[in-house]
């Protein structure tokens, strides 16, 4: 998977209604793409077949 | 016994001597009061001190005990409350600049809970910006008593440094991704994250809402027994809370560990990330725990060491859309790492988000077919000990954009399983080292159990950091 670059990163902050300029670009690039990068290498089997609930509800 | 003295006994004796008319709450809020006059201005503990309050608190559960109206376990007893939560009439700053001037109207429910359990309230205590990060402070960084030139861990640091430096008799702290246990751990204390839904989150400035977690850190189990058990049950402003009665955790505190199945994560114990000095204090734990009776065997969850990429997704997402008005509009009014996470989860996209959750549901099944087995899982709670003091740094590379990799607290929060970090020794600078402790949901008992015998056979909770 390729690195975001810093243009793509701005046209990604304008989507969502965010102005970033450097110095947060060149750290939020790097930030997101250590992270994206890092969750792409997790591919356990069966991945595709969960579904994602994210709590145990306690008992009501 | 010296007013003095006072604050160095546990909170457990401390209720004890009150509940026996032998020290008055007032005595007690005036020993730690004292101590926080002389001594906080070097751990920046406390954000605000309620003095007044505190007196006039003191002063009530004084004359309620003359009264006859026992309250229990924490009546009279002095604590500090994380600024995290909301305190009526005073300002609860969640760590940040932008809340600088926030007073609520009313208590957050652990707050309410410890006034009704007559708990005195000597003040709201110093974190990390809005809990998002282990490190960034934006008013004083709290240091740690035991060497005032390293950091407590985060985000609880001022509950942390509090309690370590005997300037309250227990604390609480919040726990998304590890925060009770990261301070619990570096500064030499004990921290529990309760089961999720045991203790209301209603009135706690949100993190994960799917992770959040209000708990003790104290000097002893027992404390953290006493005090969980003040601030957890059902609250109808929390919808998500446990309709279960709330046990009375003392109960499960004594005897020995026989009959108990102990499994310890291989994946944790044999990480580059775990340094020798560690490894060998947790290691030396765990044969404790086999002398105390347990049968302790190795176990394997595949997916543990995945736990950090996947709650690093979630906890930049959701405090960016927690808080995206602000990150539009006021985001230079954030410390530097908290600003560049807000935005990295403004960016994250759907995709990852939704993986990270997925994942999240895998390993949590991992680790409760683990748990079938095992009554508890052990590990250690950080691969190292307290770091020195430094600037915040800038993100240079992709390298250098993780800067907790060491802290294995997140696969209990993934997990929504209870988990407590208690003291087990030292690495080669004398600081604190910990022996984390998970069971399965409701598993709080249990915890308490093993933790309690273990810390009964060792000497770690007695003693004091060089710096208190």
């Amino acid at each position: 998977m390729a690195d975001l670059n810093k243009d793509e990163i701005r046209a990604m902050g304008k989507a969502v209604g965010l102005t970033i300029e450097d110095p947060e670009l060149t750290e939020v690039m790097y930030s997101l793409n250590a992270l994206l990068e890092s969750l792409d290498a997790i591919n356990p089997p069966g991945l595709n077949d969960v579904e994602p609930l994210p709590i145990i509800l306690p008992p009501a | 016994m010296d007013k003095s003295d006072l604050p160095f006994l546990s909170a457990g004796e401390l209720s004890r001597l009150i509940q026996a008319n032998q020290v008055s709450p007032v005595e007690a809020t005036e020993a730690y009061l004292d101590r926080i006059d002389a001594l906080d201005f070097r751990f920046n503990s406390y954000l605000t001190v309620m003095r007044d309050q505190a007196m006039a608190d003191a002063r009530q559960a004084e004359t309620d005990l003359q009264n006859g109206n026992n309250r229990g376990p924490l009546h009279g007893v002095p604590v500090a409350v994380k600024d995290q939560f909301w305190s009526e009439g005073v300002r609860s700053t969640g760590g940040s600049r932008i809340l600088a001037d926030f007073v609520p109207d009313e208590d957050a429910t652990v707050i309410a809970n410890l006034r009704k359990g007559g708990a005195v309230i000597l003040g709201k205590t110093n974190m990390t910006e809005f809990a998002i990060t282990g490190f960034s402070h934006r008013y004083s960084t709290p240091r740690n008593p035991w060497n005032i030139d390293t950091y407590t861990g985060g985000s609880s640091s001022g509950s942390g440094a509090a309690t370590a430096a005997y300037l309250c008799a227990t604390s609480l702290g919040e726990d998304t991704g590890g925060s009770i246990r990261f301070p619990a751990t570096w500064c030499g204390l004990v921290g529990i994250r309760p089961s999720w839904g045991l203790v209301s989150r209603y009135g706690v400035m949100r993190g994960v809402w799917s992770m959040d977690t209000v708990g003790p850190i104290s000097r002893t189990v027992e404390d953290a027994a006493i005090t969980l058990g003040v601030i957890a049950g059902h609250d109808p402003k929390d919808a998500y809370s446990s309709t279960e009665p709330v046990p009375d955790y003392r109960k499960a505190l004594g005897g020995d560990l026989n009959g108990l199945k102990v499994g310890v994560i291989t994946e944790f114990m044999e990480s580059d990330l775990v340094e020798p000095e560690v490894l060998q204090a947790v290691s030396k734990a765990i044969a404790t725990l086999g002398e105390l009776g347990a049968t302790v065997e190795e176990v394997s969850i595949p997916l543990s060491m995945d736990a950090g990429v996947a709650s690093a997704v979630l906890l930049a997402v959701e405090p960016a859309l927690a808080q995206q008005d602000w990150t539009k509009d006021r985001i230079q009014d954030y410390g530097h790492d908290v600003r560049i996470m807000l935005l990295t989860g403004s960016l994250l996209p759907a995709q990852a988000y939704y993986k990270a959750q997925k994942l999240r549901t895998m390993l949590r099944r991992q680790v409760l077919e683990s748990l079938e087995k095992y009554d508890v899982l052990v590990l250690p709670t950080s691969g190292k000990g307290a770091l020195r003091l430094e600037d915040d740094p800038p993100i240079t590379s992709k390298e250098t954009a993780g800067r907790l990799a060491f802290l294995f607290t997140r696969i209990f929060n993934l997990a929504s399983c209870p988990a407590m970090s208690l003291p087990c020794g030292f690495d080669d600078r004398n600081m604190p080292v910990g022996l984390q402790i998970g069971a399965r949901p409701g598993g709080e008992e249990t915890i308490f159990k093993v933790a309690h015998a273990y810390e009964q056979a060792t000497e770690w909770h007695t003693m004091r950091p060089p710096g208190a």
